[in-house]
């Protein structure tokens, strides 16, 4: 499943593809306010792009930009994204993340604290979701055995 | 209504389809068509900037799933 492809049209496509699938799923998650979307959506959109990567370039490849360390490390900061945000919120003394109380660090008027603390989370969750799922693929492909060839 | 009637068609012959490259081309014929199914109900429901979002992760999750699909058969070595 993660070696390298010959084909030429896969390799081309996938190529001019990944970095417009990227830059979707951080539309996905910027504008989850208004529209279908927020962060998980725009996760699994951003963890398709490197599970792309990983199925027509091969593990080798894929080890620079991604590998399973890297994942799991990105998955937990995601993680203490959301919940930083959220016991920030406790500690200026509101309920676990009640974004309105961000105004006071923000200094901003109550209604945007909302909206950047609101996004501040659903980066968080992106983040996380986008890391599970290249960690789950990549354990699910490789059958947990990684061949240790040329690089590490 | 027509389209209904083909994603039918196409559902018969990912069904009952010889062989596991018919069902494949099937099922991303399927995908398709519920792009376009959406778009339509988009225009019905006069939220087509709504609905364009969704087919647009429709249309890629396809083509990843096809692609992957066709990785593991090559793998697997049954083609």
């Amino acid at each position: 499943m993660t070696r390298v492809t010959d084909d030429i049209i896969i390799r081309a496509v996938s190529r001019i593809m990944i970095p417009f699938i990227q830059l979707y799923a951080l539309y996905v998650i910027m504008h989850g306010h208004h529209s279908p979307g927020g962060g998980f959506q725009g996760g699994v959109i951003l963890g398709a792009s490197f599970i792309l990567y990983l199925i027509t370039h091969g593990i080798a490849d894929t080890k620079i930009r991604m590998s399973e360390l890297k994942a799991g490390l990105l998955s937990s900061f995601g993680l203490l994204i959301y919940s930083g945000i959220g016991l920030l919120c406790l500690i200026l003394g509101s309920n676990f993340l009640d974004y309105g109380r961000l105004s006071v660090i923000l200094k901003v008027i109550p209604a945007q604290a909302r909206s950047l603390g609101i996004l501040g989370v659903e980066i968080g969750v992106g983040i996380t979701v986008m890391a599970v799922m290249f960690s789950i693929f990549f354990d699910i492909s490789t059958g947990g055995i990684v061949p240790e060839d040329e690089g590490d | 209504m027509g389209l209904f009637v083909l994603v039918l068609l196409c559902l018969y012959r990912g069904v009952f389809g010889p062989g596991v490259l018919n069902r494949i081309a099937a099922i991303s014929a399927i995908g398709t068509k519920t792009l376009i199914i959406l778009l339509l109900m988009g225009f019905i429901y006069h939220r087509v900037e709504m609905f364009v979002d969704i087919s647009m992760v429709y249309a890629l999750l396809n083509f990843i799933g096809t692609v992957t699909v066709a990785k593991y058969l090559e793998m697997s070595g049954e083609i």
